[in-house]
């Protein structure tokens, strides 16, 4: 396609009147247009006029998007167009794997497949694409619109075997490479506890075990991951359950250095060899349990919020103060 | 603590350059700003503002002419478009594929207020009934009245364009404060739409919402956000500011300028703003200033627009401590993303009841 000549050069486009863009006034950070694109525009801009829809509007569109992923107003013609002529939108989605790739960071790019799979209301071709958004996630794991497109196509479709029940492995196997992925992290929550229960997760006790388990399994591993001290908070939130109960595990993550244990608590793990002691996190869950205890156990939360403000978070120091303020006021009688 | 080096100096002068050069054009590889050029002009506009530039007669003719000319008229109503990268000609009214856009028309209208321009043309009836086109029927807004992306953003932009008419009738307030509420994450931050990952410019957005829209029986402003809620995102945002001094925008990323911006203004709308570390996030965005004008996302980055004015806007409501005369800017009305100055005046100008 890039060889090919000006669309004013050619014959097959004659028929059409090329419309150059308005401007009648002295305009604010014009943008000097090369000349592919000027007469691309051009000749869309005639083609919008006259409201062809034609096999030839989708190549000079796919033309436009290639110069200019953003050009909203092309992707929108290009989907009326596919309607129109009753395409293959399997062929689209196919075209659209490529564009993906390469314009990964593109908000139309995603916009469109959603239209694409909300028109071919088939929960077989959402099952591919949860295939083709892994693939995605590997050039850029974190980014924001390829997870958003999942996560709509999860909620959208809402299918138990086809789409959810593979998400638990796949976000384990993401985590395992990288457990600072916040996405990943994010994503679990909004299987397991943001939309739904899943086929299989009826047991919701059995289900808080497990994923703390998991959670603190993950935080041995890596201690100073707020991505997992993020997921245990929400799910002690969303579940209602005292953070007290969390103590024997997270004490040893608040001492200066690995403690040695002969017992070994397996559901304790304990943190790796090596790891980075006291953890800001573990500290700051350590203080907020002392507060949810409340009485006798708020001057050991002001204790920790002053290691907090003092020596191993300064950078948040006004902010342990404000709560140190906000406890002892609030424990007045 | 050891003695930290002197902050550098602000180079406003450089800034104000930068600014001034993308106004007056955009180089080809910049083509993806063509469908959205307004928020481009506002970006550049905003930081010329915030640095007290001065703009000459002619100058601030010419892009209020351009802006009026971005207002359109038809079926859907009335606001302001990108540019007129999709219009052929002087026609009445606009073609499906030339609407005017939300996030355009919030940019526009803030940018004529900073060119402070008396507002006499702008169609009000007409906006009101573009608002109300593009809220769907889960309380969002999308960008166009035919479709586009849906989420936090938009809605923000349909919130201060309601509020800068002073004028709540374009939309259906509660299922809108509804869909705000349905985008907070289990982290304490917002999603850019409901089961969205907690996201910093998303989260400015929740929380400026929550805060601009007036009460109705449904949800009295106060109980808007519980106070439990209200702790948790404070928590999640100043978790933000990384050890470089500048916030990131999500759990576990990289700081980046914009956010300072985002998670910063969020802060303050939450009445948390002393928490923050000033000094560290000044250091950060001195690191983040070009060398040849305006400001990165991250030090040794190219600059651009939006980096420039959202870092200046975050430097207006942190003013570093013990800095030079440089690094002193106007204050800033945190809700609507202007200077004091400006919103006074958009404030004066543009409610139809003036
Ligand atoms: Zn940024």
């Amino acid at each position: 396609m890039d060889e090919l000549p000006l669309y004013s050069e050619r014959p097959e486009w004659v028929d059409v009147v090329p419309i150059p863009q308005y401007q009648d006034v002295d305009a604010l950070a014009p943008i000097n247009y090369s000349e592919e694109y000027q007469d691309a525009t051009d000749y869309f801009r005639g083609i919008v006029k006259t409201e062809e829809m034609s096999p030839r509007v989708l190549q000079l569109t796919e033309h436009i998007i290639r110069l200019n992923p953003a050009h909203y107003s092309a992707w929108q013609y290009r989907y009326r167009t596919l309607i129109a002529l009753e395409s293959s939108l399997e062929d689209e989605l196919r075209l659209m794997d490529a564009f993906a790739i390469e314009f990964l960071k593109t908000y139309q790019v995603w916009h469109h497949r959603r239209l694409l799979l909300t028109a071919l209301r088939s929960v077989d071709a959402a099952a591919a694409e949860l295939a083709f958004i892994a693939r995605a996630l590997e050039a850029d794991t974190k980014n924001y619109h390829t997870w958003s497109y999942r996560q709509w196509l999860l909620a959208h479709f809402n299918d138990e075997d086809l789409l959810w029940s593979g998400e638990r492995a796949w976000t384990e196997n993401l985590l395992e490479r990288d457990v600072r992925n916040n996405s990943a992290w994010h994503h679990r929550f909004f299987f397991v506890w943001g939309s739904g229960v899943r086929k299989g997760d009826e047991d919701r006790e059995e289900i808080l075990r497990r994923e703390l388990t998991f959670t603190k399994e993950k935080i041995a591993l890596a201690p100073n991951n707020p991505s997992a001290w993020n997921y245990l908070r929400g799910v002690l939130g969303h579940t209602g359950t005292p953070y007290a109960s969390l103590s024997p595990f997270v004490k040893p993550y608040t001492a200066t250095s690995v403690e040695k244990i002969d017992v070994v608590d397996l559901d304790n793990p304990v943190p790796s060899e090596g790891a980075e002691l006291p953890c800001v996190m573990a500290l700051e869950f350590l203080a907020d349990t002392f507060e949810q205890e409340g009485g006798s156990q708020i001057p050991k939360a002001v204790e920790t919020w002053k290691l907090l403000a003092n020596e191993f978070d300064t950078m948040r120091k006004k902010y342990w103060e404000y709560r140190i303020k906000e406890a002892l006021q609030a424990s007045e009688p | 603590m050891s003695e930290a080096p002197p902050l550098p100096s602000l180079a406003r002068n450089s800034h104000i350059k930068h600014c001034k050069l993308c106004l007056s054009g955009l180089p080809s590889s910049q083509v993806e700003m063509d469908s959205s050029r307004a928020a481009v002009g506002f970006y550049c506009l905003g930081a010329l503002d915030l640095l007290g530039a001065k703009i000459t007669d002619a100058d601030r003719a010419a892009w209020r002419n351009w802006l009026w000319a971005q207002q359109t008229r038809g079926k859907y109503g009335t606001g302001f478009k990108p540019s007129t990268y999709m219009t052929p000609g002087n026609d009445s009214d606009y073609s499906e594929y030339d609407t005017p856009h939300l996030i355009m028309t919030y940019t526009a209208m803030l940018s004529l207020a900073v060119l402070r321009d008396d507002f006499a043309r702008l169609d009000r009836p007409g906006i009101l009934h573009l608002i109300r086109a593009c809220q769907r029927e889960d309380g969002s807004f999308s960008a166009l009245p035919v479709g586009g992306e849906a989420d936090l953003r938009t809605v923000y932009c349909a919130f201060v364009i309601s509020s800068l008419l002073d004028d709540w009738s374009g939309m259906d307030v509660d299922s809108a404060i509804a869909y705000v509420r349905r985008c907070e994450s289990h982290e304490g931050g917002y999603g850019q739409t409901p089961f969205g990952e907690a996201l910093g410019g998303t989260t400015y957005c929740a929380v400026a919402c929550l805060e601009l829209a007036p009460s109705t029986a449904a949800s009295p402003r106060e109980t808007r956000m519980s106070p439990s809620h209200r702790e948790r995102t404070i928590r999640w945002l100043l978790h933000n500011q990384t050890a470089s001094g500048g916030f990131c925008g999500r759990t576990n990323k990289a700081a980046d300028a914009c956010y300072c911006f985002w998670c910063g203004a969020a802060l303050s709308i939450l009445g948390a703003a002393d928490q923050v570390d000033s000094a560290a996030l000044a250091r950060f965005l001195a690191d983040c200033q070009f060398k040849f004008g305006g400001i990165a996302k991250a030090p040794s980055e190219r600059s651009d627009p939006y980096h420039t004015y959202l870092s200046l806007a975050a430097l207006a409501i942190y003013p570093p401590p013990a800095a030079d005369e440089t690094w002193k800017l106007p204050s800033l009305n945190v809700l609507w993303n202007a200077t004091t100055e400006t919103a006074r005046w958009a404030r004066k100008h543009i409610p139809a009841s003036n």
